[in-house]
């Protein structure tokens, strides 16, 4: 690199500089904030802080909005997860060892939740959860299967996506070697299929978790006033007030996540995926 | 492996059957209540008319909606790339332990949710918040500053909820580019800013192109945001969607601007593909 020596080529390098911090700050600064507030004596937003304590996040399981959150989001989260895994698995597997018509059609099918917006996706599904309501007299909003139904659906391109990585890097002729020595189809996908993408299997688990976990757009329209997933429950109480309970109940979300991203990226380079 | 077609069909069929089931025929739903008459008191009566077509792009209520999404999705991501640019060739430049430092900044908000990211921007704007506090201490102002519930701070919240993605698009490719195009220009004589502008971001266009559309739509889409740092009379697409549905009930009006938001999604992230694809002879 030619070092600049005139006052016009100082100023750029000092314009990029500034322009660089401003774009670090402007990512991580509302995580800074967020955390400070959860850890101040203060009992609302105030400056200067008075001291620091950890009593808020104490605080967050005494709210029941945020305890019931936090049990329906995991509730809703694990089953996604399990559903999803059992209908993505067989799915991945066809996609990647057969060639036939539609392939690419099915394929786009499955990942087409990713790029539907997720408000457009929860508007009509509240439309047709609440239409069933109505004919069958079943309640679907608010129920468990009603946020499962919709949660599976934003796990699914995922799973998709990193079951089929894992697939096609895989080397077809163990599997046909297996074959030749007599497994039946379904020895071959339990005894060698599955334990070799293994690792495509816990990262789609876990990144399914995450993402039914952390989604607040499907889930606001299928909550009813008592059944509220933590998002949804922490962007209600955000529109009323901001204070240290609610940043200690959000620093909490964020660990949760963080959590089992970090056990994700021990199977799989995360910083690929996004 | 998997012989007969019929094993085939069945290990693929749960999965599609979900997507279809709870995607494609909720969408066919939303697509016909869009044409459905919304009449108060009587919740939604059966029609056929595009007069909720007609009223979004005629009445001022919902045009000045349209056009706030429209103007903050332009001007954030414009401020993206303008600030996501030199950051993304800054980071792609560096090596080691710091390189990771600063991936490590810019992936680690993309996992918090939105509406946690818009608490943090709710601490810095309130009217206790840090800004005031800050231009208070030194004396800049005497009485605090109302930042919260204005288009600057949810401009502020969304470049932030962008950028890391600009970012992340911009430095792989910046990444894929052979380094002796930059030596030769330099050594050819061009200053550094010159071999930026007419070397590097001709080389990058089709990921400028990609981070630009990403952007786009991403802020179209914005809900946390705008609700949380726009406050209840701050409108965009997304949260008019949800006052539609579930604030007034008025199904066919929702629908409509639902069906308006995912077009005008797909539309951009097909075409855009596309012409980069076919401008760049790139294949996916």
């Amino acid at each position: 690199m030619v070092q600049g020596k005139t006052f016009a080529e100082r100023l750029g390098r000092f314009s990029v500089g500034f322009i660089n911090t401003v774009g670090l700050g402007i990512c991580i600064l509302p995580l800074i904030l967020i955390l400070w507030l959860s850890v101040i004596s203060n009992s609302v937003l105030s400056l200067p802080a008075e001291g620091y304590t950890l009593n808020w996040f104490a605080e967050v399981w005494r709210q029941p909005q945020f305890i019931g959150g936090f049990y329906l989001s995991t509730m809703v989260a694990v089953g996604a997860t399990i559903i999803g895994m059992i209908v993505t698995i067989p799915a991945a597997i066809v996609l990647v060892r057969k060639r036939f018509i539609g392939r690419t059609a099915i394929m786009q099918l499955l990942m087409s939740p990713l790029i539907v917006p997720a408000i457009v996706i929860g508007a009509s599904l509240y439309m047709t959860l609440v239409e069933l309501e109505v004919r069958t007299g079943i309640p679907a909003t608010g129920s468990l299967t009603g946020f499962i139904a919709g949660h599976v659906l934003l796990t699914i391109p995922w799973c998709i996506r990193l079951l089929t990585a894992n697939l096609a890097g895989l080397d077809e002729i163990v599997e046909e070697a297996a074959a030749s020595l007599g497994a039946s189809p379904l020895a071959v996908i339990s005894k060698v299929t599955l334990p070799l993408i293994r690792p495509g299997i816990v990262a789609a688990a876990i990144f399914s978790f995450v993402v039914s976990f952390g989604n607040l757009e499907v889930s606001m329209f299928l909550s009813t006033p008592g059944q509220l997933t933590l998002p949804v429950a922490i962007l209600q109480y955000l529109q009323w007030k901001i204070d240290p309970t609610i940043a200690a109940a959000s620093v909490m979300q964020v660990a949760i996540i963080g959590l089992a991203l970090v056990i994700t990226n021990r199977f799989v380079n995360l910083s690929k995926m996004v | 492996m998997i012989k007969r077609g019929t094993t085939a069909a069945a290990m693929l069929t749960p999965a599609t059957l979900m997507v279809v089931v709870f995607l494609a025929l909720p969408m066919l739903l939303l697509l016909r209540y869009s044409f459905n008459r919304y009449v108060p008191g009587e919740f939604m009566v059966e029609g056929m008319t595009i007069a909720n077509y007609v009223s979004l792009l005629s009445d001022s209520y919902y045009l000045a909606g349209l056009r706030t999404t429209v103007l903050m999705a332009f001007g954030v991501t414009v401020a993206c790339i303008v600030i996501g640019l030199p950051l993304a060739s800054f980071i792609a430049r560096q090596k080691g332990s710091l390189k990771t430092l600063l991936l490590l900044a810019i992936i680690l908000p993309l996992f918090v949710s939105n509406a946690v990211r818009a608490a943090g921007w709710m601490v810095a704007f309130g009217q206790n918040g840090v800004v005031n506090y800050l231009l208070g201490a030194i004396g800049l102002i005497g009485s605090p500053l109302t930042l919260m519930y204005t288009p600057t701070a949810v401009f502020v919240g969304i470049v932030s909820v962008n950028l890391p993605y600009v970012v992340l698009t911009l430095q792989s490719v910046l990444e894929g580019l052979d380094p002796n195009t930059k030596d030769a220009s330099l050594s050819l004589g061009a200053g550094p800013f010159e071999t930026f502008r007419l070397v590097t971001v001709p080389l990058v266009m089709p990921g400028i192109l990609a981070a630009f559309v990403l952007s786009f739509i991403l802020t179209m889409n914005a809900y946390a945001t705008p609700v949380l740092l726009g406050g209840p009379n701050f409108r965009m697409m997304a949260p008019m969607v949800v006052d539609e549905v579930l604030g007034k009930a008025n199904w066919p009006f929702g629908a409509t601007l639902s069906f308006i938001l995912m077009a005008v999604t797909l539309v951009m992230t097909i075409a855009s593909s596309m012409f980069i694809a076919k401008r760049y002879n790139y294949s996916e």
